[in-house]
């Protein structure tokens, strides 16, 4: 017979062993069905994540007409795309988007991560859920968008958001320079959650 | 306010010590198996076999362990091992399965198709 410890060496092995077996039981005495834990997993890797966002900033940037709408009625112009049902509905329902221009740079914070906007941004860092990054960002929004690495002119002002359980804000970032070629699903790849939330820019493509 | 179990569960993880790995707001799981027992744990808290915030302090106590352990037989850092490890004992301590049955999931082996492609 085998015990716990014969093969250290090989342990990511058996603990997939495990968890194979483990999974197999469960379904086989009918605590869990057999799709399950695809089904708690699918949301996070296709219902909600920093991709949807993605797809949503990359089609303001090629439609300004869509942008526009998506300003004015964010829930309504999410609901064009397509992107997975409930995108729109009971989680992203409260959504608004806000746009960075030459004029504006926006930053979005949050003490719950209730108030986040999963749908489109995915998980928060682990940062966002901090005090004193909240605090901070009300009281001087500059500084810390400095040690982010994202310095906005003095004359360009800086708006705060704070996202709520009836709101909860998204950043639709600048486009980067000398992108204007790329196709839509290409500036889609360069949006990050960062950019969304406001503490990053989106950087162009390297050559 | 949330309205789905999944994002409620991650969000009360996050900023403890209990929080998983992620990279660009996405969960990140380097094998196959990672995956699985995060999603099997959180299936089984959905289905109401016990209490999520049970299986967060039993992640909490597992990573504990681990931290506290002596260093000259302490396996590596892995925190889905620690993660399996509290999965197990949340279900033996919610009777979700006998002990009985948690031995026979202790003592799986890889099955030896799999045992050949990784020698």
């Amino acid at each position: 017979m085998s015990n716990l410890f014969e093969f250290p060496e090989d342990r990511e092995a058996s603990s997939a062993a495990k968890v194979r077996a483990l999974e197999a039981l469960l379904i086989e005495k009918g605590v869990l069905g057999s799709d399950s834990v695809d089904a708690v997993l699918k949301h996070f890797e296709t219902m909600a994540g920093p991709f949807n966002g993605a797809k949503i900033v990359a089609h303001a940037w090629v439609d300004p007409a869509y942008k526009q709408r998506l300003l004015e009625d964010t829930p309504k112009a999410i609901a064009e795309l397509s992107l997975p049902l409930g995108m729109a509905g009971a989680e992203g329902e409260h959504m608004a988007a806000v746009a960075n221009d030459s004029e504006v740079h926006n930053l979005i914070i949050c003490t719950l991560c209730s108030c986040y906007p999963w749908p489109v941004l995915g998980l928060p860092p682990y940062w966002y859920k901090d005090p004193v990054f909240r605090a901070r960002g009300v009281r001087e929004p500059r500084a810390v968008l400095q040690e982010f690495g994202v310095t906005v002119p003095p004359a360009k002002q800086v708006k705060v958001w704070d996202s709520s359980a009836q709101i909860r804000w998204f950043v639709i970032p600048e486009q980067p320079a000398n992108t204007a070629h790329l196709s839509e699903a290409e500036l889609a790849a360069l949006v990050t959650p960062e950019s969304m939330m406001g503490v990053a820019l989106v950087a162009a493509p390297a050559v | 306010m949330f309205t789905r179990f999944e994002e409620y569960a991650a969000a009360s993880m996050l900023g403890a010590p209990d929080s998983p790995p992620r990279v660009d707001g996405k969960l990140l799981f380097t094998n196959r198996w990672e995956r699985d027992v995060f999603g099997l744990a959180l299936s089984l808290a959905k289905a109401g076999c016990f209490e999520w915030e049970d299986f967060r302090q039993s992640l909490i106590a597992s990573i504990a362990r681990w931290e506290t352990a002596d260093c000259a037989d302490q396996p590596r850092w892995d925190y889905y091992e620690r993660f399996l490890e509290a999965l197990l004992d949340v279900i033996e301590a919610h009777g979700v399965l006998s002990r009985s049955e948690l031995t026979r999931i202790i003592k799986a082996r890889v099955p030896a198709a799999d045992d050949a492609a990784t020698h």
